[in-house]
């Protein structure tokens, strides 16, 4: 295991591009269901160039934890983007962190993502914060628990290790436990990200929102980079799901063609994951927040029995 | 001269009677008792520091330096100190704190000038330095509890500082009496070890554990854990805690949350790992689940607190807590026959030790700026404070980062090495046991999210958006002491989360002593810039190369703003406010409804009352006034020690029968005794 | 890269039956009567799946009737028929346990829990993945949680349905393959017509007492 610098550039540039492309890919399919035509897919790559360059408008309250909050969120994402599998088996940073450095950087951001809500001194910031750190609460330990299960089954908290072990001949991910942690890293996924049953991104009403009452008070560059750093962070926990649980052709070595293969094999993934948020989102109600916990409970009790199941069936 | 270790520490142990001394002579001249008992304990912590680096770099080779502050004057009572590594270990901690608040305290006590004797409180902060040395340094039975006991005693008196205030004086008493249990426990535990040894030094009690009867070992083992338990603050032992913590001056405060209630553990680090020898299963699954309970009872009680002092208070509890969970592992891994895996996990809480005494100390430092600044402990009158603050806010966005484990500082990485290890220990047993492993790092991840949620509430409430009252308001920035004093903390902050290796490094001769295992070399790669779990195979983590990769990638945003947003102006304007008139403090969230979601999730636990009280003037629609009242029940008080105190006040209402008021009956209760006892004798 | 056949059918099965159990969990926290439903025409979907790739893998392919019949009559039918019911009662959507959902996930992981270690001792017998035992137990179990934790009878005969779904994993992927056919389709039209009954009664339960609320059938013993 080392550091390799190509390889970090080229995972930075496909994080940067690849994040708006797969939010926009899932409001379409959304709205097509919906019956509307929807945005076209690269719309959110149209909406971040005018964010940035929009004027900025600070509040007169905001201190420079404001200022800081977006930048942080961006950078978080990216770094732990960069300790991720997407193409190849060994992320480029995978020596600097495994999958609790991940949770650990992720939840980095959503600190100062809260603060930054707090600061302009608006009520719907604070409610934002106080339902975004409620939830993630509750979620982490149903995640925690399903990263030990794939990690003890590996035998590594390193995400390289674990696809490694993944990939070896007899297709052991798609055993019990690893369904089970699978089911319970979905739901994580769905809270996370604000996904429909946990919050709803297509909303601006007060009683329902939680990630857009945080970044209310952001504009112009600030929102572009809250934003686009969103998407990576969502963009790197569908990565997560999709090669940790199922590690199929991800390029154990760097050739063109194993690249090739494990790009077109990653879209392909994605693709289907992407799916059934969407169909998740169409399918469902979203729910009051204080029956979010019932969910979250649901995912720690499957996290709980992946894990029971490790060695309950040998 | 030559520094050697022994040297240094006597230097400091002087340097700090010395300024106890001093203080007790300067009683009437404020400032110069100020200067000169914070100075005396600041270069006696700096001095015990050098004692405690030079003998932890000296590695596993060093010799242990010992003497005698004084000849015994008593058979049994040596007054002799020794630094073996576990001893220099806690001493580094006792010291590095002291250095801080030692030099916080001299722009601290500035506030007290005029209202109360500042010669009195620096005396008693040097007895308490003091005697915390001397109980982390103390190579005998004795002197450890006469130390244990001046610990207690001085740390009552700072206490009920400002006995003033009723809320000081209750607390005081209930912090004596807890103390005192403590006590009790600690003595009958010492005294069950001895009759074992047959002598009082710590070296000829080391594995004392193997010669005792298993269930006498046992019995010794629970009454260190209730005694050490006491003083560390593990649920429901805790209740004295967050009733002391908050009405001390806050230097004592910091002093008390970060380093007093570390002799807890470092007791029970020595009896459990040092004497007690080979440890049964029960033992660490005990430490493990109880460590896991505090744990998260502790953070969720200080997340319904709106008082800041308070809130830390809990805080501290939930960090026993995770020490707890590392030394609990550690004694199952010796168990189960996984010298490595112990040494892993004692490395984790030992770490976690460190850094919780480092950002807790910053963080009642920065709430003592606070507290000085605004004259208030509640944190719904404060707010704004980071425009007036700055520096002070800043530092304890650092303590706030580091204590909710946030990478890249040091509460990340010691909860890192203890997920390792509660993650090796799955492997370990084939028993539904090991069930216990991944549970408790569930709740670790629980607890350190909802510690993440509790410091965006307290950072946020407190420092950020408009200032709620009239106090924070008009709040200045702390003394430069005083910042300097934090400063220091919020420098080991970073420093023990980015250069963790080399860190990790000092702590060999200590788990060389504890489990005959040295783990320096296998927990770094790559030229010590990556911390591994054992193999690096099985997990690395390099918080040094997190911060890089941040820092390399900063340039992407700037360049991205300078592509794009080139022309673009920045404005400031007011915040969006639904087009009312102007948003006032009063439509901020508060710190109790920042936490309302999390009191309602865990509605059963707290059993939240609240009261809603309107008075109308002419019509329902518009209400004149509105009170809000509400509160969440502490358990333990309620179903514990509330019917525990009814129980022992009626046997004593029951015993006063004795009690007649006459010496002639007194008289003839001694008689009785002594006629009864000397029939037993002759029987 | 590629397991033998047998190796993936059995692998697969083990998927699928680990599947089911996922969707069960998900019927106990899921709150609407709607949802819940259709939770369960997808478990049975499952177990038309595991009977499907019994079927194929082994070639005992009067399975395969067990296949046709579970996607007919618990995919289709019965779903239609209570989504039906559902709609002409018009009760209301919110399913109000007796327990709280984190304590009944709870519950629901210990007999988990509990199946797993009770069927440890079997899982050698059990050469279709090894663990459609526990499972099937499990759905047995939490079935009969639900039943006694909910009010309404519409909700208990959906749990019944998914007691029965565990029966029928058991059967199909324990014993040789599959009971003999007609113990099987012997069950499989039990089911139906005791949820047909079912049905009607509820419908009755409704037009005497407004409700549809079970504890309420005590007021019958006068």
């Amino acid at each position: 295991m080392n550091v390799d610098l190509s390889a970090a550039v080229a995972q930075t540039a496909l994080l940067l591009l690849l994040a708006p492309l797969l939010s926009g890919l899932i409001k379409n399919w959304k709205a097509k269901l919906q019956n509307r035509r929807g945005a076209r897919i690269w719309q959110p790559y149209f909406d971040l160039v005018k964010y940035l360059r929009k004027d900025m408008v600070i509040s007169e309250h905001a201190s420079w934890i404001f200022s800081v909050t977006p930048g942080v969120i961006f950078l978080t994402a990216l770094s732990a983007g960069l300790m991720v599998p997407l193409v190849t088996a060994n992320a480029p940073l995978g020596l600097f962190g495994g999958a609790i450095a991940v949770v650990g950087v992720l939840a980095l951001g959503r600190f100062f993502m809260a603060l930054g809500g707090l600061d302009p001194a608006t009520t719907f910031g604070g409610m934002g914060s106080s339902r975004e750190m409620t939830i993630a609460a509750l979620a982490e330990p149903a995640m925690m628990l399903a990263i030990f299960t794939v990690a003890t089954m590996a035998g590594s908290t390193n995400l390289g290790q674990i696809v490694l072990a993944g990939q070896e001949p007899g297709w052991k991910f798609l055993d019990a436990p690893h369904a089970l942690a699978f089911a319970a890293m979905f739901i994580v996924l769905l809270a996370e990200t604000g996904r429909i049953p946990v919050d709803n991104p297509a909303t601006h009403l007060e009683l329902t929102m939680i990630h857009e009452a945080m970044v209310l008070e952001y504009s112009g560059r600030n929102l572009a980079f809250a934003e686009w750093g969103a998407a990576i962070k969502q963009l790197v926990l569908m990565a997560l799901l999709t090669n940790l649980f199922f590690p199929l052709g991800l390029a154990p070595v760097v050739t063109p063609a194993a690249l090739g293969a494990g790009l077109a094999f990653f879209a392909a993934k994605l693709l289907i994951l992407a799916g059934a948020v969407v169909l998740v989102e169409f399918t469902n109600a979203k729910l009051r927040l204080f029956r979010v916990p019932d969910l979250l409970s649901a995912a720690f009790i499957l996290a709980t029995l992946a894990l029971v199941s490790t060695f309950l069936f040998r | 001269m030559n520094f050697t270790p022994a040297v240094l520490l006597a230097v400091s142990l002087c340097g700090y009677a010395i300024g106890a001394g001093g203080g007790l002579l300067f009683l009437r001249r404020e400032r110069l008792a100020n200067l000169f008992c914070f100075g005396a304990s600041a270069l006696s912590a700096l001095s015990g520091l050098a004692a405690a680096m030079l003998f932890l770099v000296g590695g596993a080779g060093a010799t242990a330096p010992q003497f005698e502050l004084f000849p015994a004057p008593l058979p049994y009572l040596h007054f002799s100190v020794w630094l073996d590594p576990l001893s220099a270990f806690f001493l580094l901690l006792v010291s590095l704190l002291g250095v801080a608040i030692a030099i916080y305290s001299l722009g601290y006590a500035r506030g007290y000038f005029g209202r109360k004797n500042v010669g009195v409180l620096g005396a008693l902060f040097n007895a308490l330095a003091l005697a915390t040395t001397l109980v982390v340094t103390a190579d005998n039975v004795w002197l450890f509890l006469v130390a244990w006991e001046i610990m207690a005693l001085a740390a009552y008196c700072l206490v009920s500082f400002e006995h003033e205030k009723a809320e000081a004086r209750q607390a005081g008493v209930l912090y004596f009496i807890m103390a005192h249990i403590d006590a009790v426990c600690v003595i009958l535990g010492f005294l069950m070890l001895f009759q074992a040894a047959g002598d009082y030094g710590f070296a000829s009690l080391h594995d004392i554990g193997a010669k005792m009867p298993p269930g006498r070992r046992d019995a010794a083992f629970l009454l260190f854990l209730v005694g050490f338990g006491i003083k560390a603050g593990v649920v429901p032992l805790h209740i004295w805690l967050p009733a002391a913590h908050p009405v001390a001056p806050s230097n004592v405060s910091a002093f008390m949350s970060g380093v007093l209630i570390k002799t807890g553990i470092y007791g029970f680090a020595r009896v459990a790992f040092d004497f007690l020898g080979a440890p049964p299963l029960w033992w660490g699954v005990t430490v493990l689940t109880v460590g896991t309970i505090s744990a998260v009872l502790g953070v969720l009680y200080a997340l319904m607190e709106h008082d800041l002092k308070r809130l830390l208070a809990y805080h501290s509890i939930e960090n026993i807590g995770i020490i707890l969970m590392g030394l609990g592992a550690a004694l199952i891994f010796l168990h189960t026959g996984n010298p490595l895996l112990a040494t892993l996990a004692l490395v984790a809480g030992l770490y976690h030790t460190i850094n919780h005494a480092v950002f807790k100390g910053l963080l009642f430092l920065g709430a003592g700026a606070v507290l000085h600044a605004t004259h208030t402990r509640n944190m719904e009158e404060m707010g704004g404070l980071i425009r007036r603050m700055p520096q002070t806010a800043l530092f304890f966005l650092i303590g706030a980062v580091a204590i909710s484990a946030l990478p890249p500082l040091n509460g990340f990485v010691s909860e890192w090495l203890t997920y390792q290890a509660l993650l090796q220990g799955f492997g370990t047993t084939n028993s539904l046991m090991r069930l216990i492993f991944p549970l408790s790092g569930a709740m670790l991840a629980l607890t350190s999210a909802l510690a993440a949620a509790c410091f965006v509430k307290a950072f946020g409430i407190t420092f950020l958006a408009q200032p709620r009252s009239e106090h924070a308001a008009q709040a200045h920035e702390a003394a430069p002491t005083m910042l300097l004093g934090m400063g220091l903390l919020a420098g080991a902050c970073v420093a023990l989360g980015l250069f963790s290796v080399q860190f990790v490094r000092l702590l060999d001769p200590l788990t060389q002593q504890l489990t005959g295992q040295q783990l320096s070399a296998q927990l770094s790669a790559a030229h010590g810039l990556v911390l591994t779990s054992l193999t690096e195979r099985s997990g690395t983590v390099s918080t040094l190369g997190l911060s890089l990769t941040g820092l390399c990638l900063v340039p992407i945003p700037f360049a991205l703003a300078w592509v794009f947003a080139r022309r673009t102006k920045v404005r400031v304007g007011p915040t969006w406010d639904c087009g009312q008139r102007s948003l006032t403090p009063r439509m901020e969230y508060t710190a109790t409804g920042f936490s309302k979601p999390i009191r309602m999730v865990f509605k059963a636990l707290f059993r939240p009352h609240r009261e809603v009280q309107r008075e109308y003037d002419f019509s329902p629609y518009f209400a004149k006034t509105l009170r809000f009242d509400s509160h969440v029940e502490e358990v333990f008080e309620q179903q514990i020690y509330r019917p525990a105190r009814v129980m022992i006040l009626r046997a004593a209402r029951r015993v006063r029968a004795l009690q007649a008021g006459s010496i002639h009956v007194y008289l003839l209760y001694i008689f009785g005794t002594l006629v009864l006892l000397l029939l037993l004798f002759a029987i | 890269m590629n397991p033998p056949a047998t190796e993936v059918a059995s692998r697969l099965i083990t998927l699928l039956a680990t599947l089911m159990l996922v969707f069960q969990l998900l019927l106990v926290v899921q709150q609407m009567l709607i949802a819940n439903i259709r939770l369960f025409a997808l478990q049975s979907l499952l177990l038309t799946g595991i009977a499907t790739v019994v079927a194929c893998a082994y070639g005992a392919w009067h399975v395969l009737i067990v296949a046709v019949l579970t996607l007919l009559g618990k995919v289709i039918f019965l779903p239609w028929l209570l989504q039906r019911l559902v709609r002409r009662i018009k009760i209301e959507q919110e399913i109000h346990p007796f327990v709280n959902m984190p304590a009944s996930m709870l519950i629901c992981g210990a007999l988990t829990v509990l199946s797993y270690v009770v069927a440890r001792p079997f899982t050698s017998l059990a050469r279709l993945g090894s663990n459609t035992l526990p499972v099937a137990l499990a759905l047995l179990l939490t079935g009969l949680f639900l039943m006694s934790n909910r009010r309404k009878a519409i909700t208990q005969v959906l749990a019944l349905l998914t007691t029965e779904n565990g029966m029928m994993l058991a059967a199909i992927a324990l014993t040789t393959y599959g009971m003999p056919l007609v113990v099987e389709i012997g069950i499989f039209f039990d089911v139906v017509v005791a949820v047909m009954v079912l049905g009607i009664l509820v419908f009755r339960i409704r037009e005497s007492f407004d409700s549809m609320d079970v504890s309420k059938l005590n007021e019958l013993k006068w």
